[in-house]
């Protein structure tokens, strides 16, 4: 870890700064000082998407960066022009788990990649204890896990994993005029997204029935709707008891050929 | 005990025992609505630096309102106005509907002069209407400070107000002068002792709004407008006797439905508004023109309707109030206007503050100038003149006889009972006063009382 490590915050151009970017912010600003480190919040968009850099400066990060770009590019596009706009690898990267709108949350495995860090993806905790970063996060079951994260890392938080303090009122003044650095850098050309045709309605795939056989278009249709069939009727039981209902059902499923691949010892598990 | 993160009845000034040696600001504006905008606008213009903070995340976040927007004080602030204020329509039918539960007269008026330039009335959303006005005023140099509630006035102890403190940490916030734009209920102004302490809530009307969304077609099928045209319907009787009316505006994609009640009279009654609304949305006259629509808001807000006799203190030192914080919204029956007072209150104050600074006195008197302005205004001018027009209207008689006098007059009138000839327009009258029992000499006396009134 460099004597001064660096937290940084990737934040969505949206403004208003989204519920998990927020939680973001917060967590960069508690881990910087934690950690006795610096603090950056850098985002990739046009020159709008400085509101949210001020909005980050308001609540006490040091310093930002506002990586010219697309506002709306692709998780890819966007961790490319961030790991290209940082020119570093932080000791910690932090993300919303995904943008709001529509957001896929890629962007923050696409910045572990390409930085070679660690990933904790969906947070819902992150605390510095005794001198490792450990999260919780969300698994199936209602279950939560509990990682140790090694450095460097890149970090994405759910809303609502931290509350973002109230900025200071000089400090909200203060960032209003801040000068904002940016940083310009050579992105791909876009890649051309999937496009999406319009939904069709729901059909049932076919049922395959061979040709009938005949001449006769009357007997034709009458062996296609099965209507010669003989109807069997329903046939009611009436078990003596549980044992006796199951030996039923499992009778008429072997019967039907349902239970073909099933041995008597697996039928008396 | 923590600092309060409101203004409330029970907030309390913070006092300084030394005015600060310099200010943050010249003018501090509290409530980004159409008066502290219009406030921000006129200062910043005039040459003060002004902070206009906003208690919301951003101005119009709010958005409670039901009403229709008279723009023409705008042509001082924003010329040619029309052409950019976020507008929903354009209202060209102005119409009364006088109704009781199974009746209803309206009278119809239509304009398609005021269906183009330079227009006269609008329906709008104040989430749109007040960012775009104070986007004025932060273009014209204001600083927009949102998501920040003024908890309470910054006194020195000789009680001139310097400025006011915040929700935020060292949240303190100075100023010249304080323009308190901060809406009905105005904290601030009733913690510098503007407001009389007693009898607030008998000037005071709830009004409670449905918005329902309907295809623009099929709005302008039923109210029969075209293009961005709009209709605004003022009912009187639909309150079940309470005082107060009802009201139906159309806007683009949706119409705004509701009923302005008066507190006394909901408190007494006791009825819950909404109830009052239900009924008026399944009224025969209403049903109808509503049918179908999709309850997208649902909304309260109190209305200070009290007119010239019961506004409050308009100045104190170091303090301007402006808007419904000053209770500046015209109640007077055919006119039911707030926002184009609130902009006219707002402008004023702005300015009435910048040249109190440059003249390096803003005590009371020093802010005197702004009543001045009012008063020569509109703004005093029409609640001066239309004083007695509130207490006419929220009247027993009004509300509870006159909608059914004037309903069973109509029906008489339009009713074919052949073979008996017409009866003549007279004993019409004489029988509909006899059947609700009403006095002809305080009939008489209220004709002659609105007459004045409105002349």
């Amino acid at each position: 870890m460099a004597e001064q490590p660096l937290v940084v915050a990737a934040l969505s151009p949206a403004d208003p700064l989204g519920g998990a970017d927020q939680a973001a912010l917060e967590h960069t600003l508690r881990l910087a000082e934690a950690l006795g480190g610096r603090s950056l919040a850098v985002t990739v968009g046009p020159a709008g998407a400085e509101e949210v850099l001020r909005q980050a400066l308001a609540c006490g990060v040091q310093r930002v960066l506002r990586i010219d770009g697309p506002a709306a590019a692709d998780s890819d596009t966007t961790a490319r022009a961030l790991v290209a706009g940082l020119g570093l690898v932080p000791d910690l990267l932090l993300c919303g788990d995904r943008s709001s709108g529509r957001g896929t949350g890629a962007t923050p495995a696409f910045l572990a990649a390409r930085l070679g860090a660690a990933q904790a993806l969906g947070l819902t905790e992150l605390l510095l204890r005794e001198g490792e970063l450990t999260a919780v996060r969300r698994i199936d079951g209602r279950r939560r896990e509990q990682l140790t994260v090694p450095l460097p890392a890149v970090c994405s938080v759910e809303r609502g994993s931290a509350r973002l303090r109230r900025a200071a009122l000089p400090a909200l003044l203060a960032a209003r005029t801040a000068e904002i650095q940016v940083a310009t850098v050579a992105l791909p050309e876009p890649r051309q997204p999937v496009r999406l045709g319009p939904a069709r309605p729901y059909r049932p795939r076919p049922l395959v029935l061979p040709a009938p056989v005949g001449t006769d278009p009357l007997a034709r249709i009458r062996a296609l709707t099965e209507t010669d069939r003989p109807r069997t009727a329903a046939r009611v039981i009436t078990p003596a008891g549980p044992e006796a209902a199951v030996d039923e059902l499992l009778g008429y499923l072997r019967e039907h050929g349902y239970l073909a691949h099933l041995t008597r010892e697996d039928d008396q598990c | 005990m923590t600092e309060p993160s409101y203004a409330g009845p029970v907030s309390a000034s913070a006092l300084l025992q030394q005015p600060p040696p310099a200010r943050d600001f010249d003018v501090l504006v509290v409530g980004a609505g159409p008066a502290g905008s219009a406030a921000a606008l006129a200062a910043a213009r005039a040459g003060c630096s002004v902070a206009l903070l906003e208690r919301g995340p951003y101005p119009g976040s709010k958005n409670v309102y039901g009403g229709v927007v008279y723009g023409r004080i705008l042509d001082e602030l924003v010329p040619q106005w029309w052409e950019e204020m976020p507008v929903e329509r354009w209202v060209t039918r102005r119409s009364t509907m006088v109704m009781t539960a199974d009746q209803a007269l309206t009278v119809d008026f239509r304009s398609q002069r005021w269906g183009t330039a330079p227009y006269n009335g609008a329906t709008a959303h104040r989430s749109d209407l007040d960012g775009w006005l104070a986007g004025h005023a932060v273009a014209a140099g204001a600083v927009l400070v949102p998501a920040t509630v003024a908890t309470g006035l910054l006194r020195t102890t000789a009680g001139t107000v310097v400025g006011v403190r915040t929700d935020r940490p060292d949240g303190d916030l100075t100023a010249k002068v304080v323009i308190a734009c901060d809406g009905v209920n105005s904290f601030l102004a009733k913690e510098a002792g503007l407001h009389p302490r007693q009898d607030n809530a008998r000037h005071l009307t709830l009004g409670v709004k449905e918005t329902l969304a309907l295809p623009r077609e099929v709005i302008e099928q039923r109210f029969g407008l075209t293009g961005r045209d709009g209709q605004d319907i003022e009912i009187l009787g639909c309150t079940r006797g309470i005082p107060g009316g009802g009201f139906l505006y159309t806007n683009l994609e949706s119409v705004s439905l509701g009923v302005v009640v008066g507190l006394p009279g909901l408190a007494a009654a006791k009825v819950r508004p909404e109830e009052l609304l239900a009924d008026l949305k399944a009224h025969p006259a209403i049903a109808p023109l509503v049918r179908g629509g999709r309850q997208v808001e649902y909304a309260a807000h109190l209305i200070p309707e009290g007119g010239y006799d019961h506004l409050p203190e308009l100045a104190g030192d170091g303090l301007l109030v402006a808007g419904d914080a000053a209770g500046m919204c015209l109640a007077a029956g055919i006119w039911l206007e707030g926002v184009n007072f609130a902009i006219g209150a707002g402008m004023y104050a702005g300015r009435a503050a910048a040249a109190a600074i440059g003249a390096g006195d803003t005590s009371q008197a020093g802010l005197a100038g702004y009543r001045r302005a009012l008063e020569r205004s509109f703004v005093l001018a029409d609640h001066r003149k239309l004083r007695k027009v509130p207490g006419l209207v929220l009247s027993e008689r009004m509300q509870r006889q006159y909608p059914g006098l004037i309903c069973d007059l109509a029906e008489g009138l339009f009713e074919v009972d052949n073979p008996r000839p017409k009866p003549g327009v007279w004993r019409l009258l004489r029988t509909a006063v006899r059947r609700h029992d009403i006095s002809p000499r305080r009939l008489l006396a209220d004709a002659i009382t609105g007459m004045r009134a409105f002349g």
